[in-house]
């Protein structure tokens, strides 16, 4: 188990110094002038061209640079904004709060109702239940998140008018206490939805199939020859076997958190990562997307290791190998 | 006479989408208190079908014809009565036990939920006594009690599920295929250890094979299946040395003599019939090396001759 | 090559069995027809600016509305197929040949060379693809060309993890090994009989790969990266965007165009997987 652990956690190093090593290459081998960039089209001051080649380091040979920023990475600095002129931790910082709140709470909700329409559709095989939902779930794994984002809104915010369409809150009310809290929901309803409707086909997925494969296992059969009620059978023994894989595409969709709803932030305005992002994005502000590319590799590379861990918890067979 | 179980007239069929298999046809047999019966046969035979429809295990089969214990038609009685008499009165140890036991749950759990199926008030002491006593007897040491089932090799696993099938001291034990994924040397361990356990124990029970030499080196009665049919009946040592079914016959000749002349080893050329299509006369008449032709279009009764052995052959009678 | 071809024609066959393959092809050669006949097919020119500027479905002949310059929406998502079909071939070629090399010679030829391959793999499989990809074309030019050359070169992983897979199993087999003994290259093996023997799974994966690649053309669109010289679904979307409240069929259609032709792919790979892999429907086989 040590050993597993140790060569995971050597993966995880290897995988943070592969995304440092992408993110130094792209930038030295795209076309164009980040300066530029930065002193905007019309600019040609000498000085000023002088001064940001100094501070960005783009003057010293390329193993320098890249050492440099190996450094300050390592050390917790991503760097500072070409833009904003601020620092990129503070950035991504301030907004990761809203995105982490946004992103858990959908993928929690999806997991649950996502595994429960799975574990029912697998029991009633072939029923309309079943059917219905497969169906469903299969539409909804082809929708472009951001576009159902967009048809909730029109449904619900221009046509019937119950859930805002932006932001986290009502900017101009102040609401305190248990009040915010509400309106925090109120505006969190929409977007939360859309993720969740995306979300849900790969737990109703998994879930079907898990349960479908356990049951045809030759121990339930075993099971089923000592006089074990069928429904013992199915929520000890069946569940506990069957959940194993939902647990995995649970980890893997919370190291992917902050790429799953930046693009829905973005649709809703919502003051998360994903409109750090955008305005990165327009704005081609590449070290703060370079930060937030290292900080969401990170986050993979870490959520990994931490599935796995738990991942050993419920299945002994991994525990003791 | 009261048997133990009685078979009458058994007939199991699969169902599926396109077409249906009749695994077992027309299967009679009676099995009485301290018989070791060997059920034997190829794959395909329908040796395991027919134990696993007695006990009503098969998902998408017709069954039909009377198994009879205890004086109740296992085939009609409802579910509670049913599940009743599983592990109290008939008790099975699989083919793989590894295969028979969740991964994810350590064997105590397992076998404190079958304890507590006929017994719910049974405390977690009383369960582990019992259970340790048993595990004894099939020469386990009692620590494997709180272990996972991977953390053991398939030869402990398998005198495991024999000992979680003593649980309930049932009437009547089936071993199907339990020693088949085996190797020889463990195969032969647990065979023996079998044996000596029943010396000291009522046991009943029916040995699922293809192998006969786990029938004769364990069995004292063997019931011989080919194509979903009974085909002979008898005492063990009478059956091998002077079989009455040609199918049988087969079946010896297949094995080398471990003394003697060496002589060339016979197989039975062929195959199995397609079973889902009814079989006219007898089934083994394709590959028989002595068929006549009435054996094509006439099937052979189930013949009763004397020592009780029985044979369903046109060509028994002379030899019996 | 015959043993490819044979296994190729048996499989063909059988594949045509299945429901959800069969209408999946068909859809596949529909969109195609659609495409290769759209002048006629077309109300308006797509690029045309005509004078109607928003108008809603219906209104002077615009059977699905037109956009703020004035192009036809039906029209328009005619167009877009071809763009859509491109995204989806070029990406899926690029992935599908370069995984199919990297996994097959590393499963095949083992050792150290397969070590640090696999390990690669597995570090590009975790990595963020999306933002991977959003970072490259917001660097080097958000052509459409780009889009589908950057999707192809950063999905390879998991075409290389399935080849590799197959090839592991594939070179233990007698007929490979039959063909080392009679002193055959282990170039010519891995073309001869690795390859087309164990591409199977990797087509049905290139396939969902596909439907991910038009998925991701969208979103790249929608984040303003996408290419504004073409007419493209995605771009729709990302146009329709402002006119939410006031023109939403601008976004509408474009999205339900999106849905349909994923569906589709999922109908092909999710065909592709039931024929090639028998115990990839779960349920009662035994």
């Amino acid at each position: 188990m040590k050993r597993y652990l140790f060569r995971r956690i050597l993966s995880g190093i290897l995988t943070i110094l592969v995304v440092l090593g992408i993110n130094f290459v792209i930038i030295k081998a795209a076309p164009g002038d980040p300066i530029r960039t930065l002193m905007g089209p019309e600019n040609d001051d000498p000085v000023l061209r002088a001064a940001l080649t100094e501070k960005w380091g783009l003057d010293d040979p390329p193993l320098q640079q890249f050492a440099a920023y190996l450094t300050n990475a390592l050390q917790g600095d991503l760097g500072t904004s070409i833009i904003y002129n601020r620092s990129v931790n503070d950035m991504i910082w301030e907004k990761v709060g809203a995105t982490v709140l946004l992103g858990f709470s959908s993928a929690l909700l999806s997991l649950l109702i996502g595994t429960a329409l799975g574990i029912v559709a697998a029991k009633r095989e072939g029923s309309a239940l079943d059917v219905l939902s497969s169906n469903i779930s299969y539409t909804l794994n082809a929708m472009p998140s951001f576009w159902l984002g967009l048809m909730l809104i029109i449904l619900f915010a221009t046509q019937l008018k119950l859930f805002p369409s932006y932001g986290m809150t009502n900017a101009r009310a102040d609401y305190q206490g248990f009040a915010y809290v509400l309106d925090v929901l109120h505006h969190m309803f929409l977007p939360a939805l859309t993720l969740i409707l995306v979300s849900i086909p790969q737990y109703f997925r998994i879930a079907k199939s898990s349960v479908l494969q356990v049951s045809n296992e030759d121990f339930i059969v075993a099971l089923r020859a000592t006089g074990m009620p069928e429904k013992k059978i199915f929520n000890k023994y069946i569940f506990r076997n069957a959940i194993l894989p939902t647990i995995t595409i649970f980890g893997i969709s919370m190291a992917y958190l902050i790429t799953g709803v930046s693009l829905i932030e973005i649709v809703f305005a919502w003051p998360g990562m994903g409109r750090l992002v955008l305005t990165a994005i327009t704005q081609r502000d590449y070290p703060t997307l370079q930060g937030i590319y290292l900080v969401m590799s990170v986050s993979v590379a870490v959520m990994t290791l931490v599935v796995d861990i738990v991942y050993t918890l419920f299945d002994p067979r991994i525990r003791f190998n | 006479m009261d048997h133990v179980l009685e078979l009458k007239n058994l007939n199991v069929t699969y169902i599926n989408k396109e077409r249906k298999v009749m695994a077992v046809r027309s299967a009679s047999l009676t099995i009485d208190k301290g018989d070791a019966l060997g059920l034997v046969g190829e794959s395909g035979s329908g040796k395991t079908t027919l134990a696993m429809a007695v006990l009503r295990l098969l998902s998408q089969a017709e069954v039909t014809g009377e198994a009879i214990f205890r004086g109740n038609n296992l085939l009609t009685m409802n579910n509670e009565q049913l599940n009743q008499i599983r592990w109290t009165g008939i008790a099975v140890v699989f083919q793989k036990a590894m295969n028979s036991l969740s991964a994810v749950h350590r064997i105590r759990t397992q076998i404190e939920d079958i304890y507590r199926v006929h017994y719910p008030k049974a405390t977690a002491e009383e369960i582990a006594e019992r259970m340790k006593a048993l595990l004894r007897l099939v020469n386990m040491p009692e620590r494997v009690y709180g272990l996972y089932p991977h953390e053991m090799s398939g030869g402990m696993l398998q005198r495991i599920a024999i000992a979680i099938a003593l649980l309930h001291n049932p009437q009547l034990l089936i071993f199907d295929e339990a020693t088949t994924a085996l190797d020889v040397v463990t195969q032969g361990q647990i065979l023996h250890e079998m044996v000596e356990l029943e010396k000291t124990m009522d046991m009943t029970r029916i040995m699922i094979t293809h192998d006969m030499s786990v029938v004769a080196a364990s069995c004292n009665r063997v019931a011989v299946m080919y194509a979903g049919e009974l085909v002979e009946i008898g005492p063990v040592r009478e059956v091998i040395r002077t079989p009455l079914h040609p199918y049988t016959k087969g079946l010896m000749d297949a094995y080398p003599s471990l003394t003697g002349k060496i002589t060339a080893l016979k197989s039975i050329p062929g195959s199995l019939p397609d079973l889902s299509k009814p079989i006219i006369g007898c089934p083994f008449a394709a590959r028989c090396a002595r068929k006549i032709d009435k054996c094509y279009t006439e099937k052979p009764p189930m013949v009763a001759y004397d020592n009780g052995r029985q044979a369903a052959c046109w060509l028994a009678g002379g030899n019996a | 090559m015959s043993v490819f071809l044979a296994k190729a024609r048996h499989g063909i066959a059988s594949a045509l069995k299945d429901t959800q393959l069969r209408i999946g092809v068909i859809a596949i050669l529909v969109l195609i027809l659609v495409m290769i006949f759209r002048p006629v097919l077309m109300t308006v020119d797509p690029y045309y600016y005509g004078p109607d500027i928003l108008a809603a479905p219906g209104e002077n002949g615009h059977i699905l509305g037109t956009n703020k310059l004035g192009q036809d929406i039906y029209s328009m998502l005619i167009e877009g197929i071809m763009v859509s079909l491109q995204v989806a071939v070029i990406s899926a070629m690029i992935s599908g040949i370069l995984g199919v090399l990297i996994g097959g010679i590393s499963g095949y030829f083992g050792g150290k060379v397969d070590t640090v391959v696999s390990e690669i793999i597995n570090i590009f499989m975790m990595l963020p693809t999306f933002f991977l990809i959003l970072l490259i074309i917001a660097l080097f030019g958000n052509s459409i060309l780009n889009v589908m050359v950057v999707i192809g070169l950063t999905t390879w992983p998991s075409n290389a993890k399935l080849m590799r897979a197959q090839a592991l199993s594939l070179r233990e087999r007698t007929f490979v090994k039959s063909a080392i003994a009679m002193g055959e290259t282990k170039i010519q093996i891995l073309l001869k009989y690795i390859i087309p023997n164990g591409i199977f799974p990797v087509v049905a994966n290139t396939t969902m790969g596909m439907a991910w690649a038009i998925l991701t053309e969208a979103s790249l669109s929608f984040l303003g990266l996408g290419d504004p010289n073409v007419i493209s679904w995605g771009q729709m979307i990302y146009d329709g965007k402002a006119y939410l409240t006031s023109a939403w069929w601008i976004s509408t259609f474009a999205g339900l165009a999106i849905v349909l032709t994923v569906i589709i792919f999922y109908f092909l790979g999710d065909g592709l997987n039931h024929v090639l892999n028998p115990k990839y429907v779960a349920g009662r086989n035994k």
